[in-house]
């Protein structure tokens, strides 16, 4: 990049925009106001300093939240997070999803409260991947630069999350509908 | 393709990231297959679902101007310093006081505005409060979250965060240049907010419904008291209201440019 075109008001007018996204994500990935507060203030001092070694017409977008979630990764809850999260069988696969279950729709009937909740409980090396995919609609490819994986390991992330929230949140209706199936088991004795 | 086959591609489907032809494949396919159709609407709705739900957090409302402000102070004392190995150390003193200082700015720009929101006793009440959003935007170190002189990228991207819409002039020509925009609440009621610039001045101009709450003089409002000036009137169903450090005169220009427009 040129001095000219790696100019401080460049990266201002480039990154500002993405301020309230990158703090959303930094957020979830920290769950605490002041460290996603510090996670964020730390990204654009350290984007500001590499800004001069960023590719123009390459994915800014990309390239920003990387700086934030490696960041996070070397963050005392970033490290607590890794070496807490199970190696996860990426290939395994949930190769025969049931769709006709009601585990199907047990995510798309949640409540914004019950998703939080789950999306919260996820491990982060999901928690990441649904919330590009889902909330910053970015495509496998521009996943796969922020998190510096092969697409394929992204798919099976992201397949492999959702399956989980499914099955969370169809857990805790479950839970919740034991009363109603008994009431249908008796009236089935009649 | 059998349903079974599809039903692996499903989350590719959703994502838009099939190939072209097995995204126009997969929907004939589910033209004719109920349970495919239903279990990609179902991932259909998970995906949004999830999009609200994730959008879940706002920054707090100082952390941009602090997050700027750093970044600025980096980047100034880059500039000063040659590169160095030590060069670290001093940015990060350098940190400091740029932080103070803006804050210390904030503050003066409050207390004018809250100055004038309290000295404002013949007035009805709402026009403080313009004054408070007027001054408040201008202090923050980002006023605008739309930046643009273009009218044809402001107007736009209102839409859908204001229940209404309205037009802009074509202010070329005028010795006025539109800063940008964002979206003020009042009264809990969501309505535009817009920055335009005169020389080096910062004009507001506040649209909103016109509601009852509103309750404002509609005569032009020129405040001799003050270094404010205030211009106000109702067209189609909306609430104009201009405000700015800049004489009647330069207010009234504004107003005539806005109100043909309408």
């Amino acid at each position: 990049m040129t001095a000219e075109s790696a100019s401080p008001e460049e990266f201002e007018r480039l990154a500002m925009p993405l301020f309230d996204a990158l703090y959303n994500f930094a957020r979830w990935l920290a769950r605490d106001q002041s460290e996603a507060e510090d996670l964020v203030q730390e990204t654009f001092a350290k984007a500001l300093r590499g800004f001069a070694s960023f590719e123009p017409g390459t994915d800014f977008r990309a390239w920003m939240f990387r700086i934030l979630r490696n960041t996070f990764l070397t963050s005392r809850t970033g490290l607590r997070a890794k070496m807490t999260v199970p190696l996860e069988p990426e290939d395994e696969e949930s190769k025969a999803v049931n769709w006709e279950t009601p585990e199907a729709l047990a995510l798309a009937s949640a409540t914004r409260q019950a998703l939080q909740f789950a999306l919260e409980q996820l491990p982060v090396a999901y928690r990441e991947v649904i919330l590009l995919c889902d909330v910053e609609e970015m495509k496998y490819q521009e996943i796969a630069e922020v998190l510096a994986i092969p697409i394929g390991t992204v798919m099976s992330r992201i397949a492999r999350g959702r399956k989980l929230l499914r099955q969370m949140l169809a857990g805790e209706r479950a839970e919740r509908s034991i009363p109603a199936a008994t009431a249908r088991g008796k009236l089935d004795q009649v | 393709m059998s349903c079974m086959e599809w039903q692996n591609r499903l989350e590719g489907y959703v994502d838009a990231e099939l190939p072209p032809s097995e995204m126009t494949a997969f929907r004939e396919h589910a033209a004719h297959c109920s349970d495919c159709a239903a279990a990609a609407l179902a991932l259909i709705e998970t995906k949004s679902a999830l999009r609200r739900a994730g959008h879940r957090y706002t920054p707090a409302p100082d952390l941009r101007a602090r997050v700027l402000a750093s970044a600025r102070a980096q980047a100034k004392a880059t500039r000063v310093e040659s590169a160095d190995f030590g060069q670290q150390k001093k940015t990060a003193k350098l940190l400091m006081w740029p932080r103070g200082a803006l804050a210390a700015a904030a503050l003066v720009l409050l207390a004018t505005g809250l100055f004038f929101a309290a000295n404002r006793y013949p007035r009805p009440k709402s026009l403080g409060e313009f004054a408070d959003l007027h001054v408040t935007a201008l202090a923050s170190a980002n006023p605008v979250e739309v930046v643009s002189t273009d009218r044809h990228t402001v107007k736009p991207w209102f839409q859908g965060r204001i229940p209404f819409t309205f037009d802009l002039p074509e202010l070329q020509g005028s010795p006025f240049t539109l800063a940008g925009g964002r979206v003020a609440y009042f009264h809990q009621e969501p309505g535009a907010h817009l920055i335009f610039a005169y020389q080096r001045h910062f004009i507001s101009a506040f649209i909103f419904r016109d509601t009852p709450q509103l309750a404002i003089a509609q005569a032009p409002f020129s405040d001799r008291g003050s270094s404010f000036n205030l211009q106000t009137w109702t067209q189609g169903g909306l609430r104009y209201v201009l405000m700015g450090d800049v004489n009647a005169a330069t207010i009234q220009q504004l107003a005539d440019l806005l109100q043909r427009r309408q």
